[in-house]
């Protein structure tokens, strides 16, 4: 059990009344560190819960989820919450930025629920928004910042935290293609130079172009080893 | 923490049409309770003045006896050397004066018919003093300070005793009592007076005369009781240990153990405030949970966003609250700072109240300021709307993060 996260026979059924909607089917999926890639597949082929599932805000109806080996329990509301804010880091289809914060204060948001001194939350901030190429934006609201921009920023606050994987629901779903480019190049090069893992979902092709990897689901299957 | 509440306060001015809503209930709520509280408390200050000048004084003594158990005859249990007594009272930080007091009964004729009363004797002159002016007699006037020149002893009325006697002033009455040694005494009396107890009741069977005309009836040179009277009504419990400790067989009673009146009326308007107080809280509760639920509806996506990141529930929560307390506290020191312009403006505005029953004079409306009142208003309104926001925050807490993320 070496892999960064693991799945065995992960499903997830939701009911809508009376009828069962089988979203994920026994999935079984090894995620190594390092890794840059990429769950592709048709709309409702269950990207978005198995990304939801492995980023422990949705829990799984049947089957077992590891990170670093160690098996997630989804009931434990206490620890889950602490798993998210040390290993893991989400980067959302709209940006999910809070409005009222600038590009600073939401990149340090998540370093606010830890025990970090304000000299290390300041370094730490910088250099995710350095990183990001936004330190000059830092005063910016959200509604101050372009579509691409939002989205750095909350790359950035994914970052912020050194989390051991981010998961990135269709990343680039809400910006133009010149802006998906500079950003999918923004992740390739965190990967590679910062060697953070990085599993996102999408249909679209240039962002399927970037992966080292892709995991093609299926109605709820991985139908490509 | 520092940042949290930075946080907070930034949504709490997100919509601000909605938090000046809700801030103004609250001003509202804050300063009705002030003024309300306010014109009690000059009420009370205003009664309590008035119960100890209309007949209590701040502190009457008695024989230890006297309170235990009943008389069997007139003064069987009263203050024996009353003068020397009133020496050492006088000699006290903060007494004015103390006088002398004489309770007996006894039957009242005009020499048809024969009335039970109850007869007071007093120092006419002091009795006056502790009022402030003049004891309210209808007809005639109020008995002379001492019988030393008086050739005939005197007595006035109440009004209802009159009225059943048919006496007029200037006539002559007979009161019949049994002595302090059990003997059987009567005296003839001219009636200098009628007056009005204010209480119905009593006015069918009161009468008063001179300390002198009472002790010499009883054939007694006891006296029921001493009243004493203070320059500050806050120092009753002080001077009444004093009194206690330096006169032994002594006990005080305090106005306010006496005052019945004044005891059903401060429980009254408490009652009246404490409602008031209710349906303020309920309007605070109802308006800022409404308006933290409006809140998080909107927010839903974002607290998603929050919880997905890692937040702790209980982090979660505490962020609505810093959101409540902050509401509450701005609305509840705003409504401090008009409830003071407000009192302010009606204290000198000179509005005249009408005259309360059982009296003919209005009194002025009057708001105290009453720092703790202030500072109780400001913490009712800042808890309230912490409290008011427990619930929501709860709710928002608990949001499934999936669903959150997923509401438009």
């Amino acid at each position: 059990m070496n892999s960064l996260v693991q799945t065995e026979s992960l499903a997830k059924t939701y009911k809508l009344g009376n009828t069962e909607v089988p979203a994920l089917r026994g999935l079984d999926l090894a995620i190594e560190e390092g890794e840059f890639t990429s769950i592709s597949g048709p709309s409702g082929s269950g990207k978005t819960t198995l990304l939801n599932i492995l980023g422990l805000i949705d829990s799984p109806t049947s089957g077992r989820v590891y990170l670093e080996g160690a098996q997630v329990k989804y009931n434990g509301l206490t620890t889950l919450h602490r798993i998210r804010l040390e290993k893991l880091g989400f980067i959302f289809q709209t940006f999910n930025l809070i409005p009222v914060l600038t590009a600073y204060e939401n990149v340090e948001y998540p370093l606010l629920l830890t025990k970090k001194s304000s000299a290390i939350r300041k370094e730490l901030v910088e250099r995710a928004l350095k990183d990001v190429k936004l330190w000059e934006f830092r005063k910016h609201k959200p509604n101050e910042l372009s579509g691409g921009q939002r989205q750095r920023v909350a790359i950035a606050r994914a970052l912020v935290n050194s989390p051991r994987i981010v998961l990135a629901d269709e990343p680039t779903a809400n910006i133009d293609s010149g802006t998906a480019s500079e950003i999918l190049d923004l992740m390739r090069t965190l990967n590679e130079e910062e060697k953070v893992t990085f599993l996102f979902s999408t249909h679209d092709q240039l962002v399927l172009s970037y992966a080292r990897r892709v995991v093609k689901l299926h109605d709820g299957a991985i139908v490509n080893a | 923490m520092f940042k949290f509440i930075k946080l907070a306060t930034k949504n709490v001015f997100r919509n601000r049409r909605r938090t000046i809503i809700t801030g103004l209930v609250l001003v509202f709520g804050a300063t009705a309770l002030i003024l309300a509280g306010g014109f009690i408390a000059f009420s009370f200050r205003g009664l309590s003045e008035s119960t100890i000048r209309g007949q209590l004084g701040h502190i009457q003594l008695f024989t230890e006896e006297a309170l235990q158990r009943e008389e069997e005859r007139p003064l069987e249990l009263g203050i024996d050397s009353a003068d020397a007594m009133k020496r050492k009272i006088l000699a006290l930080d903060h007494v004015r004066f103390s006088m002398a007091r004489v309770e007996f009964m006894g039957l009242i004729s005009n020499g048809d018919k024969s009335v039970a009363f109850l007869g007071r004797g007093v120092e006419p002159e002091k009795e006056t003093k502790l009022a402030g002016f003049a004891l309210a007699v209808d007809t005639g006037k109020f008995l002379g300070e001492t019988q030393a020149n008086a050739t005939e002893s005197e007595v006035i009325l109440a009004k209802g005793l009159a009225k059943s006697l048919k006496a007029k002033v200037g006539e002559y009455l007979t009161l019949m009592t049994t002595t302090s040694k059990g003997a059987l005494n009567a005296m003839d009396v001219k009636v200098a007076g009628i007056y009005s107890t204010g209480i119905p009741e009593y006015d069918e069977r009161a009468l008063m005369v001179s300390l002198p005309t009472a002790q010499q009836l009883l054939n007694s040179a006891k006296v029921s009781k001493l009243v004493v009277v203070l320059d500050e009504t806050d120092k009753t419990e002080e001077v009444a240990q004093k009194l206690e400790h330096l006169l032994p067989g002594i006990k005080a009673k305090r106005w306010f153990e006496m005052a019945t009146f004044y005891n059903a009326v401060v429980r009254l308007y408490n009652a009246i405030f404490g409602f008031l107080g209710v349906i303020i809280f309920v309007i605070v509760v109802l308006s800022s949970s409404n308006t933290m639920m409006m809140s998080i509806f909107e927010r839903t996506k974002e607290i998603g966003t929050q919880l997905a990141v890692g937040t702790s529930p209980l982090r979660l929560m505490m962020n609505f609250l810093y959101e409540g307390l902050i509401v509450g506290a701005l609305g509840g020191g705003l409504g401090l700072v008009v409830a003071l312009i407000l009192s302010g403006l009606v204290n000198q505005a000179g509005i005249m109240m009408p005259a309360p029953p059982g009296s003919t004079r209005g009194y002025p409306l009057i708001v105290d300021y009453v720092p703790t009142l202030y500072v109780a208003v400001f913490l009712l309104i800042a808890v309230t709307t912490v409290l008011a926001t427990i619930f929501p925050a709860y709710k928002a807490s608990r949001l499934k993060i999936v669903d959150a993320l997923g509401h438009v």
